[in-house]
C-alpha cells in the first residue's frame, strides 16, 4: 500500500494503468475510501488511462489529524499527488466533498488540468445545504458514523438500488464504518465552519468541464450545479437520468463511459462546453442528448423557461 | 493474525484470554480517566463546564464498572509489566507554551481523553458473527459509542476560543498522545493476535 507524505502525515493512495498515459485522479466523498473507485480503476484502465485514487487526510487508511484539518491541505495533498504523475494530461474528477476539492485545485493549479469532473458538487452552502450539513454532523455526534451512514443511504441512493440490499444493510455499511473514525469525519465536516463561497473565482477556472449532476439529488440539487455551469466557462451540465447524490456508487459503469468520453473528447478536440445542458443516456455506451430546447432545467415539471 | 479478535468459541464468544486482556487495557484507560476526572472535579461548581466533568467522571466509572462484571477474566501473568507501563503511560505530560499551571492540567487531562476515546474503537475489533447475547460484545460496542459521545466535550474545549493562542502547542501535544495511545493498544491487541486495519 503506497504512501505519500504530507508534512507529518501519510496519504495513501493508488496508482494503477500504464505509465505515461493519460491520468485520472478521483477524489472521494466525506465518507468514502479509496476501494470505492474499483469499477473506475477497471474500467479506465481498459479505456487507456491511469488512474490514481486515495484517502483524503482523515479518512480510510490515510492519516487522520486529532483536531483540525483544513481543506487547504486536501488542495496540497492533491498537487503532491498530480506531481506523481508526470507531465502527461490530467483529469481531475470528484464526488461531492472531492468534487469541492477538485473545484479548488481547478482554480489554484489551472494550467495543470486537461479536464475536470466535479460530481455531485457545490461551491456555496446554500440555506438547505448549510442546514442539512449542520444536522449530518449533529447525527454524527450523537449517533456515531453508523447513524449517519443510515441518514445518507436512503438520501443518497435509489429505491431500486437499496431494495436487494434492505436486509444485509450492515453489510453494506461495515468497511465505511471500520475505516472511518467520529472524530475524523467531524474534523473533515468543520472544516466548513469557515467555508468561504467558491462561486466568484470559478470564472477563473480554464479547464475542459463536465458538470455531472443526478436527476434526483437533493442534497446537491441542480440550481448548485447551475452556479457552476454558469460560472465555469468551457462547461457542460450533463444531468444523469433516475439518478440521486452518490450516482458514481449506484451508476459506476455509466459514470466512468462519460468520464472516459470526455476525456477522449477533449484529447481529440472533439469536447464543446458552450454551457449546454445536456441530458446523459441510462446505460452507457448511449448517446447524450441536449435538454429539450425552451424547457427550463431547474424545475422537476416540464415548465418553458422564462424569456431573458 | 487477523484484524478482528478470535477465532470465536463455538457459541460465537469472544476467547476469555483476549477478553481479560483487551478489558485490561482499557480498564487501566478508562480507570486513568475516571481519578483524573475525580481529582479535577471541585466540591461545589462555580462555572456551567464543571458540570460536565462530573458526567465525565461517572461515564468513565461506568465503563470501568461495565468491563469488570461483562469480562470473563482468566489469569494472565504477562498483565503485570504490561498494566505498569500502561499506568506510566496515562501520567500527564508537561505541554510547551503553556505557563498557566490550571489551564495546563486541564489541557493536559483532555488530550488523554481525546486520545482515548477518538483513538481507541473496541466495538470495530469484533467479527461480524461475534455473539450478540455475549456481555463482553456488548459491553465492547457500548464503551465505543460513550466515548464518541464523551468526546465531544474534549473537541469543545480543544478546539475553542480559549486555546486559540496556543493551538499548535495543542495539536502538537495531541498528536503525541494519540501515537503513543494507539502504539500501546496495538501492541495489546498484536500481543492476543489481533493486527488493527489501520
Amino acid at each position: 500500500m503506497p504512501f505519500l507524505s504530507h508534512g507529518s502525515y501519510r496519504i495513501r493512495y493508488e496508482l494503477e494503468g500504464p505509465a505515461g498515459a493519460p491520468a485520472y485522479v478521483l477524489v472521494n466523498g466525506l465518507t468514502q475510501y479509496s476501494e470505492l473507485w474499483g469499477a473506475y480503476r477497471d474500467a479506465l484502465i481498459a479505456r487507456h488511462f491511469r488512474v490514481a485514487t486515495f484517502d483524503l487526510l482523515g479518512q480510510g487508511a490515510s492519516d487522520k489529524p486529532a483536531l483540525f484539518i483544513n481543506q487547504d491541505d486536501h488542495v496540497a495533498v492533491l498537487h503532491r499527488l498530480i506531481g506523481e504523475l508526470g507531465d502527461g494530461p490530467v483529469f481531475l474528477g470528484g464526488i461531492s466533498f472531492g468534487g469541492l476539492i477538485a473545484l479548488r485545485y481547478a482554480i489554484e493549479h489551472r494550467a495543470r488540468l486537461s479536464g475536470l469532473v466535479p460530481m455531485s458538487c457545490f461551491a456555496e452552502l446554500s440555506p438547505q445545504l448549510l442546514l442539512i450539513g449542520n444536522a449530518l454532523r449533529t447525527g454524527l455526534i450523537l449517533g456515531g458514523t453508523g447513524y449517519l451512514q443510515d441518514l445518507l443511504l436512503p438520501m443518497n441512493l435509489s429505491d431500486q438500488w437499496l431494495k436487494p440490499l434492505l436486509d444485509k444493510l450492515d453489510s453494506v455499511k461495515r468497511q465505511g464504518w471500520l475505516v472511518n473514525d467520529v472524530y475524523a469525519l467531524q474534523n473533515l465536516m468543520e472544516s466548513f465552519l469557515d467555508f468561504k463561497p467558491l462561486t466568484p473565482q470559478l470564472s477563473s477556472i480554464t479547464a475542459p468541464t463536465m458538470i455531472l449532476n443526478g436527476e434526483f439529488d437533493f442534497l446537491t440539487p441542480r440550481a448548485l450545479h447551475e452556479t457552476l455551469r454558469v460560472e465555469i466557462p468551457d462547461s457542460a451540465l450533463v444531468i444523469i437520468p433516475k439518478a440521486y447524490h452518490a450516482f458514481t456508487l449506484e451508476k459506476a459503469a455509466l459514470t466512468a463511459d462519460l468520464l472516459a468520453r470526455f476525456a477522449e473528447d477533449v484529447m481529440a478536440g472533439r469536447w464543446q462546453g458552450n454551457k449546454q445542458v445536456l441530458i446523459a443516456p441510462e446505460q452507457a455506451g448511449g448517446d447524450l442528448s441536449p435538454f429539450p430546447d425552451g424547457y427550463d432545467h431547474l424545475r422537476a415539471i416540464p415548465v418553458q423557461r422564462a424569456a431573458t | 493474525m487477523s484484524a478482528f479478535l478470535g477465532p470465536l468459541e463455538a457459541d460465537g464468544r469472544v476467547p476469555p484470554r483476549q477478553q481479560s486482556r483487551v478489558s485490561a487495557f482499557l480498564l487501566s484507560a478508562h480507570g486513568a480517566l475516571a481519578r483524573q476526572f475525580a481529582l479535577a472535579l471541585p466540591a461545589k461548581f462555580d462555572a456551567a463546564w464543571q458540570t460536565e466533568l462530573n458526567a465525565q467522571l461517572y461515564r468513565e466509572s461506568e465503563i470501568v464498572s461495565l468491563l469488570m462484571r461483562a469480562t470473563t477474566w482468566v489469569p494472565d501473568f504477562a498483565l503485570g509489566p504490561m498494566a505498569a507501563s500502561w499506568e506510566m503511560a496515562w501520567l500527564p505530560a508537561p505541554i510547551e507554551g503553556i505557563a498557566d499551571h490550571v489551564r495546563a492540567q486541564a489541557v493536559q487531562l483532555a488530550i488523554l481523553a481525546h486520545a482515548v476515546h477518538a483513538g481507541i474503537r473496541p466495538a470495530a475489533l469484533l467479527p461480524t458473527d461475534a455473539n450478540a447475547n455475549d456481555p463482553f460484545v456488548t459491553a465492547l460496542r457500548r464503551i465505543e459509542f460513550e466515548s464518541s459521545r464523551l468526546l465531544q466535550a474534549q473537541i469543545l474545549f480543544l478546539k475553542g476560543p480559549d486555546l486559540l493562542p496556543f493551538r499548535d502547542a495543542v495539536s502538537a501535544a495531541l498528536d503525541r498522545r494519540h501515537a503513543e495511545v494507539r502504539r500501546l493498544w496495538n501492541e495489546t491487541l498484536e500481543s492476543i493476535g489481533v493486527v488493527p486495519q489501520q
